[in-house]
């Protein structure tokens, strides 16, 4: 992914919260973005909004992306920004994942669908090498 | 717990001593038996709340005197010294008031932690539950200990665990630091505290599954909660879907978790009530 650390340097502002993860510190990451959403000025609504989209693309990095992951979180101007990143096989189907609810009965690929329900936009890039979700939240709704 | 029973409750969860207590008094309630619960830390009016709160009847059996909540302080304490002979004979006395009474037999419940007062005799406590026994040799008198892990000395708790042949709790599903998944029994049902994700569904599954097995309406205390990621609140709303009809879940929650579910629900279930309570994290 050298090509868009480069794109990275120059448009993502300096991130408020860096922090790698994997499945033993699933706690202190959840806990880092509870932090560091209150900081960056998320209400309470918000702050549960992006704890849940937290929660839950650091797990699927972890059960699908290869067991751990990086989390970046940052404001720009009206918005919070939420990224996972991964070192994973990739999604087949970036598009068209988490568009469509699971029926109540599947087992899985529930968390993605519930991050576009929460997130104003989700933008997903991924390949063999890995994968990136960004995910945005208003700071301003409700 | 059978008449005749004397049972010791060692807890460190606050939820879970009222928990048990509630589903105590409930029994010997409808058992007909007389009950009467010595509170210290918490007052006797919060305490009377706190039961109803978990649907014990309490305003009729109190107002025809079959349930007393009474403080420690107007109870044995009132004299001044406490001695274990003293204690021991108010008890034999109020299990002989209860017999003339009509009822079958007196069921008492105590907070023990007065005896950490300076003018209860630490050592009293210990000859109060060595002498207490040889009240509950006929049936007539049940009764639970409560011992708060917080406050006791290990050594007072062993020897507490040694003077009662039984111990009650609540049967844990999970622990750990960070998170506790535990049998509820007023109003009957699971409850969690903590974090829960998708690295606990099989425990939160079980104890689901055992809920529905035993409850008719299935109660899942979620209060205490402080995060529910989405598999988990699945793991939940399949639960509920699951129940025939005639019988429903009812999810008490904060509003974090709440949105969780929500989400994760979609469209109304009918078989799902959720009630969302704010402050009690």
């Amino acid at each position: 992914m050298a090509g868009s650390d480069q794109r990275e340097a120059g448009r993502i502002p300096l991130a408020a919260l860096d922090q790698p993860f994997d499945e033993d510190s699933l706690y202190q990451l959840r806990a880092a973005v509870a932090a560091h959403a209150e900081a960056l000025g998320a209400g309470p609504r918000q702050g549960d909004d992006l704890l849940i989209i937290a929660g839950e693309l650091a797990s699927n990095a972890i059960r699908h992306g290869g067991g751990r992951g990086q989390l970046r979180l940052w404001r720009n101007g009206d918005t919070l920004h939420c990224r996972v990143t991964d070192r994973g096989p990739g999604l087949a189907d970036p598009d068209g994942a988490g568009r469509h609810r699971p029926p109540l009965a599947a087992a899985g690929g529930r968390g993605l669908w519930v991050v576009r329900q929460v997130a104003r936009a989700v933008e997903i890039e991924t390949g063999p090498r890995g994968t990136a979700v960004t995910a945005v939240v208003d700071l301003n709704r409700r | 717990m059978g008449s005749g029973d004397h049972a010791c409750l060692t807890f460190s969860d606050a939820e879970e001593r009222l928990d048990i207590v509630s589903a105590f008094v409930r029994d010997g309630l409808g058992l007909g038996q007389k009950v009467i619960c010595f509170t210290e830390s918490i007052p006797p009016g919060q305490l009377v709340g706190e039961l109803a709160d978990r649907e014990v009847p309490t305003r009729t059996p109190a107002a025809r005197g079959q349930l007393a909540v009474r403080s420690s302080d107007e109870s044995w304490l009132a004299g001044g010294t406490v001695t274990a002979a003293g204690m021991v004979d108010m008890l034999g006395r109020e299990v002989e008031l209860a017999s003339r009474e009509g009822y079958p037999g007196l069921r008492v419940t105590a907070d023990m932690c007065w005896a950490l007062r300076p003018v209860a005799a630490a050592e009293q406590l210990m000859v109060f539950e060595a002498e207490v026994g040889k009240l509950f040799s006929d049936g007539r008198l049940t009764a639970i200990c409560q011992y708060d892990r917080h406050n006791f000395d290990p050594v007072t708790l062993a020897f507490a665990a040694r003077a009662h042949p039984r111990a009650v709790a609540a049967a844990v599903y999970y622990e750990d630091p960070l998170l506790r998944i535990c049998r509820q029994y007023t109003p009957p049902g699971i409850r969690v505290a903590g974090e829960l994700d998708y690295r606990r569904v099989e425990e939160l599954t079980q104890a689901l599954a055992e809920s529905l097995r035993l409850d008719h309406h299935v109660h899942v205390n979620l209060a205490q909660l402080r995060y529910l990621d989405v598999a988990a609140a699945t793991a939940v709303v399949q639960a509920a879907a699951s129940l025939p009809d005639g019988r429903v879940m009812t999810v008490v929650c904060g509003p974090a978790v709440d949105r969780t579910l929500t989400l994760v629900c979609g469209s109304e279930l009918a078989r799902l009530r959720v009630r969302v309570a704010h402050g009690r994290q």
